[in-house]
């Protein structure tokens, strides 16, 4: 993997490396790309995310670490067409994002995972997860509870895959922290997406929860070739976890690079907000 | 350095400085309003010629009433509980007809769920159809379509509509928005995500303040009766010119009956919904 200096002075992974070897082999597609993407929040002066570049592949593991309101989560949202960028261009699963006309085409392609469940909290797991099937489901039918026999075995083979068969007809109220993200996990794995993006899945979870989840997740994706880009605050789960790490500061991409690449020196570039006033 | 006796003492001229600050951020001062609801209440009570001599002829009036109560008339009992389950009945049938009228209302009158040239128009026309009193609704339908029930679903139905499409709109505008944006993101349409993200949500709520609503409709319904628009109410009113009270008292004792049956009822019912 080729390494670029960015900009600003930290590391970027090359999008494109070409070596001999490399033109042989086939080259994995571009699932999300981002080009000068600029966003602005109404009311607000500054930029939430300035982005030049950014591609990721499929069947990547990304991570998305860095301080919080540094632009993760505003970030994801982009990606998954809930936020219309000021200006740029997003191209997620070979489709240009359009938020006023995006089809549930694709936008069923397309997982999100969000921060604090995105619950209904009085439906049972087996509801909530077939509300994944929705972009598939029958519009009219699906309002009455009908849905096709083909996505009633995708609900409950994804809760099979978060270990929740037992609690299939329980409220989602009646579960603990690490049960409720298991099901919005299964939710999105019943949707079969092609790109899972997670805000922060872990962020309410203890410890051993939090590498449970992040294992479960995993593992889901490989086992799907689903690429998945996930914002997480715990720099050291990212680093053993995922392939590649991009730390996105104050609203830029600090560092693009593969968890190696994530020293101590850079490290406190991220989190260190005074190493980056101070002069040199 | 030397302690001052006076630091932990209040200084009243400070106080005095904070309450007075206090009264300008936006604190009423009470001595005026005090005085303005004593003026208002003195100019209203001497303006509407009240005179509290009439009340001991009306004790008396009153005694007489009661009397004429007791024994209640129960030969009237067919009548009675004719007219009270017609009463029932209208409550019942305008309660599903506002209910029906007010869904689509309240998800038209939602902030979340419509733009603001769909919501703002619809919130308005519930507050005019809740501002028109009841009994000026139920005579407009006595006059239009004629007494009996027919006018008095109508009139109950319209008043119901205004109150309930309000309840179900704010219910609808309090529900957890993430689960909706997570079902926008998983491609469900704008009805699945009302289906599924709000209605799930908030169901209870929307039966809660519907069983309230059928409480206050079979009340409601008894007064219309006044008016001519059909059930218990007529035969009350009907009865009182004819100064058959203890006819009347057959018929207070069965509404009230009712009337708690139903309170019961409706309470049982909201508790147990979560």
């Amino acid at each position: 993997m080729a390494y670029l200096a960015d900009r600003e002075g930290g590391l970027r992974m090359d999008a494109y490396p070409r070596t001999a070897s490399d033109r042989s082999a086939p080259v994995a597609e571009t699932v999300v790309r981002l080009d000068h993407v600029q966003m602005r929040y109404p009311g607000q002066d500054t930029l939430a995310l300035d982005i030049e570049t950014l591609a990721v592949r499929e069947g990547e593991r990304v991570a998305l670490i860095g301080p919080s309101g540094g632009g993760k989560t505003t970030l994801l949202r982009l990606m998954n067409g809930t936020l219309s960028p000021t200006s740029g261009e997003i191209e997620v699963l070979g489709e240009r994002l359009n938020r006023s006309s995006q089809p549930r085409e694709q936008r069923r392609r397309t997982g999100m995972i969000f921060q604090g469940f995105a619950l209904v909290e009085r439906a049972t797991v087996l509801q909530n997860v077939l509300s994944g099937r929705l972009g598939y489901a029958h519009p009219w039918l699906s309002l009455f509870g009908r849905f096709s026999d083909e996505d009633r075995r995708l609900a409950r083979e994804a809760i099979a895959e978060v270990d929740l068969l037992a609690k299939m007809h329980a409220r989602v109220d009646s579960l603990s922290g690490g049960q409720r993200q298991r099901v919005a996990i299964a939710r999105v794995l019943a949707q079969a997406p092609d790109l899972i993006l997670a805000d922060e899945p872990v962020s309410q979870l203890d410890p051993t929860l939090t590498l449970e989840i992040f294992d479960l997740l995993t593992r889901a994706c490989q086992r799907r070739a689903a690429t998945l880009i996930m914002a997480v605050h715990q720099p050291d789960l990212a680093l053993a976890h995922m392939e590649r790490i991009i730390a996105v500061k104050e609203a830029r991409i600090l560092v693009d690079g593969p968890p190696a690449a994530i020293d101590e020196g850079v490290r406190a570039r991220i989190y260190d907000r005074d190493a980056e006033r101070r002069p040199a | 350095m030397t302690a001052t006796p006076n630091a932990a003492r209040p200084d009243p001229t400070h106080a005095a400085a904070v309450t007075s600050e206090a009264d300008a951020k936006g604190g009423l001062p009470i001595l005026p309003v005090t005085l303005l609801i004593l003026g208002l209440f003195a100019w209203s009570w001497w303006s509407l010629d009240v005179q509290v001599v009439k009340v001991e002829g009306a004790a008396k009036r009153l005694a007489q009433f009661f009397s004429g109560l007791v024994p209640p008339d129960l030969t009237v009992m067919e009548t009675v509980l004719r007219s009270t389950v017609e009463t029932l009945q209208i409550a019942y049938v305008a309660t599903v007809l506002s209910a029906l009228l007010s869904l689509g209302a309240g998800l038209l009158a939602a902030a979340n769920l419509t733009p603001a040239w769909v919501h703002q128009p619809v919130k308005w026309v519930l507050g005019v159809m809740r501002g028109i009193p009841l009994i000026l609704v139920a005579l407009v339908f006595v006059v239009t379509i004629g007494f009996g029930a027919l006018a008095g679903v109508l009139a109950i139905t319209f008043h119901a509509t205004g109150m309930l499409g309000k309840f179900y709109a704010e219910a609808l505008e309090n529900a957890d928005p993430r689960p909706l944006e997570a079902l926008e993101s998983v491609g469900a349409s704008w009805a699945q995500r009302v289906r599924f993200g709000a209605l799930a949500q908030v169901a209870p709520d929307l039966v809660r303040d519907t069983l309230f609503r059928f409480e206050l409709n079979f009340r409601e319904s008894l007064v219309l009766g006044l008016v001519g628009a059909g059930g218990v109410g007529f035969y009350i009113q009907l009865y009182a010119r004819a100064f058959q009270y203890e006819k009347v008292a057959t018929l207070t004792l069965v509404v009230l009956l009712m009337v708690v049956l139903i309170e019961q009822l409706s309470t049982w019912c909201r508790r147990r919904l979560r």
